[in-house]
């Protein structure tokens, strides 16, 4: 970062010390940049999702040229459809932004008992996940496996329509696909751990489906609190320290409840713009790192005077977490974003995020 | 707020191989509140069960309809938008509402079924998450609409090409991504190449008024509760009344 201030760590020394709840010189930029990356360096928006060397390579350089902390990922939202033998479609058209399913998995009640565990060895997108997490091994950036949350993965093996009918009308097949998405999401981790090691890993569960867009606080609490609470202590079980939750989407009504969520010391959540920071610090500061929380929707069609404003007030209000804050979009930056918007996220922490 | 029928309507309804079939006012009502109770109850077989008896009885098929199912829809969207329903209970209700109306609907007389208008609905190319489009689509069949819906990751010139195959009064176009959500404004902007006076609603989680409008759409409705009361406001500022 060509800062006013020198910068006093590493990218690797700041968010190594930010995961141990130590002093760092500034707040760190995460990077919820995907397609994005790949229109920056020209290559087909699909490859961040279908060929980990040109998605290492599109995320490492957009990194690089913006001066984001933490190393690339691999994930994307409608995880679970394709693992558990449903079809995917990689993104093409201008207006695409990830993958998105074709079909699904389980369409009728008897389609559920049928469902079986996928092997976590070849099931889906994880052997490119395995892959791309070699890269993060090799050049010593978070070895990050991100899923969707249990419900969001329970509600790509079924239409989500579908998985909402249950829950009232026969929850027991809702449970049941939950409890699948549970032991799926251990079983996958048990493998990213016999692989690098638990320590070495960070679990990241993106939950949109569960926002009260489509749930009650109530709903979450009956079908998403508990198996999130046992995936999560099974995965800490495994010696895991960290796991990432992002909180997507309009969830004020769950935060409660996402306070009971195992998620190591520290954990690390996320939030979407509809989650004020101060909210957010107020429910989940004492237990996590807080990360957020930019509209994408200001980043991609925001003057760059607004996306500075915007930064600048959140950097303000997240210094004030007490275990460590990360700038990050509250969604997924969208590919069409202006470069310089991308620029003005890191000019604000340059000028607004160092801790004195 | 729904238009009731002649008052006429609601006793004489049907003739029966020549007797005329029908039901007290206070049964009427009985009957009503009852259909109306059982979609805010997401009681599916209750609606049927009911619609069925309604006929039997002599009730008015179109008037069960508005006065009970829809009106009990109207309510369920209420309730919605004040978080005191989701979307599970929103789906189940609608259940119980088409259980009703796959009942009454073919008794309603052709003069009697007073469509309310024409929406054509759809989401934007490059977007498949349709629970939004429909959760609006079943507000606007509740209300008595006709709603020519072209589903998801829909072709921009569709909107247009349907707009003009059907005459619909109003379209209404849905994204949930911010990479689709760019598709709106090109879809209205064809729509309106073929005909300026339409009305056009655009909505979706990442929309806000000022984007809607800044995008050249009509009107927006930040939920499924809302979306036909605008719709109804769109088109009547737009006739000048």
């Amino acid at each position: 970062m060509p800062a006013s201030r020198q910068e006093k760590m590493t990218k690797k020394e700041r968010i190594d010390a930010l995961l141990k709840g130590q002093p760092i010189d500034h707040v760190p930029f995460y990077p919820f940049v995907l397609g994005f990356c790949a229109r920056n360096v020209g290559y087909p928006l699909s490859v961040i999702y279908s060929d980990p060397a040109r998605s290492w390579e599109a995320q490492l350089w957009t990194h690089e040229e913006y001066g984001f902390d933490w190393g690339p990922i691999y994930g994307y939202a409608s995880y679970g459809t394709w693992e558990f033998g449903g079809e995917v479609k990689m993104p093409q058209s201008a207006y695409e932004q990830a993958p998105t399913h074709i079909t699904f998995p389980v369409q009728t009640e008897e389609g559920v008992y049928r469902l079986e565990l996928p092997d976590v060895k070849k099931a889906g997108c994880l052997p490119l996940a395995m892959e791309f997490s070699r890269l993060q091994e090799k050049q010593g950036t978070p070895i990050t496996l991100i899923f969707g949350g249990n419900f969001t993965i329970a509600g790509n093996i079924c239409p989500v329509e579908k998985l909402c009918r249950w829950m009232i009308r026969k929850p027991e097949l809702a449970h049941h696909i939950l409890q699948l998405a549970t032991d799926h999401i251990v079983d996958a981790v048990k493998y990213w751990a016999d692989t690098y090691g638990g320590e070495q890993v960070i679990a990241q569960i993106w939950e949109p489906l569960a926002s009260n867009d489509i749930i009650s606080p109530k709903q979450f609490e009956t079908f998403v609190l508990p198996y999130m609470q046992e995936s999560g202590n099974k995965i800490l079980g495994m010696g895991v320290k960290h796991i990432f939750y992002h909180i997507c989407g309009e969830q004020n009504l769950n935060l409660p409840y996402w306070t009971q969520m195992p998620m190591g010391d520290l954990g690390i959540c996320s939030i979407g713009s509809q989650i004020e920071i101060a909210t957010a610090i107020k429910h989940l500061g004492t237990k996590a790192i807080i990360a957020g929380n930019i509209e994408p929707n200001i980043l991609q069609t925001g003057p760059p005077q607004q996306v500075y404003r915007l930064c600048k007030e959140i950097i303000e209000a997240g210094k004030k977490a007490p275990r460590g804050f990360m700038l990050m979009s509250g969604c997924e930056t969208p590919p069409e974003t202006p470069p310089y918007n991308v620029y003005m996220m890191r000019k604000a922490i340059e000028d607004f995020g160092w801790y004195d | 707020m729904l238009a009731l029928p002649e008052p006429e309507r609601i006793f004489i309804n049907r003739i029966e191989r020549g007797r005329i079939l029908m039901a007290s006012e206070e049964r009427t009502q009985e009957l009503i509140k009852g259909l109306y109770d059982a979609v805010v109850a997401m009681d599916e077989e209750q609606a049927a069960e009911l619609s069925q008896v309604a006929l039997r009885e002599g009730v008015d098929a179109y008037y069960a309809v508005m006065n009970g199912l829809a009106a009990g829809m109207d309510k369920v969207g209420q309730l919605y938008a004040e978080q005191e329903y989701f979307v599970p209970e929103l789906l189940l209700c609608s259940d119980a509402l088409y259980a009703g109306l796959g009942i009454l609907k073919p008794h309603i007389k052709a003069e009697e079924a007073h469509i309310k208008g024409q929406i054509v609905i759809g989401v934007a190319e490059g977007d498949v998450h349709d629970i939004g489009k429909n959760m609006v689509k079943i507000m606007f069949e509740a209300a008595g609409w006709t709603v020519h819906d072209l589903g998801k990751d829909v072709k921009l010139e569709r909107f247009a090409e349907e707009q003009q195959r059907t005459k619909a009064d109003v379209v209404a176009i849905s994204a949930l991504m911010t990479s689709s959500m760019l598709a709106i404004p090109q879809a209205i902007k064809m729509i309106r190449e073929r005909d300026p006076k339409v009305a056009i609603l655009a909505g979706g989680a990442p929309l806000t008024r000022d984007i809607a409008t800044s995008y050249g759409a009509d009107g927006y409705a930040r939920n499924a509760g809302d979306v036909v009361q605008e719709a109804v406001k769109v088109l009547s500022r737009l006739k000048g009344n």
